[in-house]
């Protein structure tokens, strides 16, 4: 049961990992930062990094609305919730989008951008700076899925 | 007919850090510069809302223009609100309460944490805005929350600045972020977002951008980016205050030009002739 600091971090170990944040992709404001930026500057890359996701989330094409979260996920076990009082009346008031992760591949790098499914109403995103040479793509995938999980189920 | 583009999406602006060090000051209150210098704990009072400082850092932010974290986190079922309720009157305060449910295994900590920042910033964003009349700073005892959570002024500083950038980029006009709201029906309106959508729904002539937020459980300054979104793409627009009956006999409006900086916007009009001359128009243009 990770917080944000720890979830980071943990990304952190990923082979190749020069950088991890999470960012709000509507405001572009980074929640949390570790290790290296892209250009040094922490606070541009987390703007640029909301920028490119919001585009995504919000484009048919890439996040046809057909597959978007419901309104009300479930919340596996919730205590004392029976049903978990929604808003039924919305089915489509911003569910998450269907978008699992965005993947740019650069000379020197990699970068991943995962949504992280929440069952409050949010728009963050996990963003990875990976070294090309070292990192793994396929492993970083995979681990920032169970890691996006994590840092918001209980 | 050509298909219609949706708004370009706004580049989000980058936070100004050599402006803010050459003024010295974060550029939002030099009141809170001042009290995060002296290190100082206390509640700030400015109009719009209230910033609680601990060391002089933020640790809590309340503003009635957002949702506070207990809404974040009941609006969609992610807590009981019985359990919020029962915490809250353990602990006294909303920061507390947070922790004590995270700790008793009721909530994530990622999921408090993102809320708690959220609800924070998202707050600070109307407490520290512009306002008439001056702030007031109540000191007091040093019981700051004993956890890292603390965010330093200077970055709530940045941030809401960065903001207020932000919605000026998308739509100059900030009249929608506190008036009821009215859908404007638009001949070749583009198509709203799903999280737009949701915003569209809600709109009955009363509500506010503070109201929707409530209502959906989402941070108030998200409504608001969406809100001046659609009012730059003509489909929200907000409530005329009061609309003066129009005499009968009108000269011919003389059109006054707008401001360069400003696209073109179909004016408020009323009158069928005008209506279906605009939308006549509309159509010639979209040939």
């Amino acid at each position: 049961m990770p917080g944000i600091d720890e979830c980071l971090l943990e990304a952190m170990r990923l082979p190749g990992a020069r950088g991890a944040a999470l960012v709000d992709w509507t405001s572009g404001l980074a929640l949390g930062i570790v290790g290296e930026s892209p250009g040094d500057d922490h606070e541009t890359a987390a703007v640029e990094a909301a920028e490119l996701a919001r585009l995504a989330a919000e484009q048919h094409a890439f996040a046809p609305e057909a597959l978007a979260t419901p309104e009300v996920p479930e919340v596996p076990g919730a205590p004392g919730a029976p049903g978990a009082p929604g808003r039924p009346e919305a089915p489509d008031g911003g569910g998450d989008p269907p978008i699992e992760d965005l993947i740019i591949s650069n000379r020197d790098s990699y970068h991943v951008l995962r949504f992280v499914p929440t069952s409050f109403d949010s728009s963050v995103c996990l963003h990875l700076w990976l070294a090309r040479s070292e990192g793994n793509l396929a492993l970083a995938r995979i681990r920032l899925g169970e890691m996006a999980e994590r840092l918001v189920l209980r | 007919m050509t298909t219609v583009q949706t708004t370009p999406p706004p580049r989000l602006p980058v936070r100004a850090k050599a402006a803010a060090r050459h003024r010295g000051w974060g550029g939002v209150s030099p009141m809170l510069t001042r009290l995060a210098e002296e290190r100082a704990t206390g509640v700030l009072v400015r109009e719009r809302g209230t910033l609680h400082l601990a060391g002089g850092r933020v640790v809590h932010a309340e503003s009635p223009a957002a949702p506070g974290l207990d809404v974040l986190l009941t609006a969609r079922g992610t807590l009981d609100p019985d359990t919020w309720r029962q915490a809250l009157t353990e602990t006294g305060d909303r920061h507390r309460a947070g922790h004590l449910l995270a700790d008793g295994g009721h909530l994530a900590p990622g999921a408090l944490e993102v809320c708690r920042l959220v609800a924070l910033y998202d707050a600070a964003y109307f407490a520290l805005a512009p306002s008439s009349s001056p702030g007031r700073f109540r000191y007091a005892g040093d019981d700051g929350p004993g956890c890292p959570c603390p965010v330093p002024v200077a970055a709530v500083e940045r941030e809401t600045l960065r903001r207020r950038d932000l919605l000026h980029r998308i739509w100059p006009d900030p009249a929608t972020d506190e008036a009821p709201l009215v859908r404007a029906h638009r001949p070749a309106s583009p198509t709203p977002t799903a999280r737009q959508r949701a915003v569209l729904e809600r709109l009955d002539d009363v509500r506010t951008a503070a109201d929707i937020a409530r209502d959906l459980g989402r941070p108030a300054f998200h409504i608001l980016v969406d809100l001046r979104r659609l009012a730059a793409a003509g489909v929200v627009a907000p409530r005329p205050r009061d609309p003066a009956p129009i005499p009968p006999s009108v000269p011919m409006p003389v059109p006054v030009p707008l401001p360069p900086h400003l696209p073109m916007s179909a004016p408020e009009v009323t009158d069928p002739h005008i209506t279906l001359l605009l939308r006549l128009r509309d159509a010639l243009e979209a040939l």
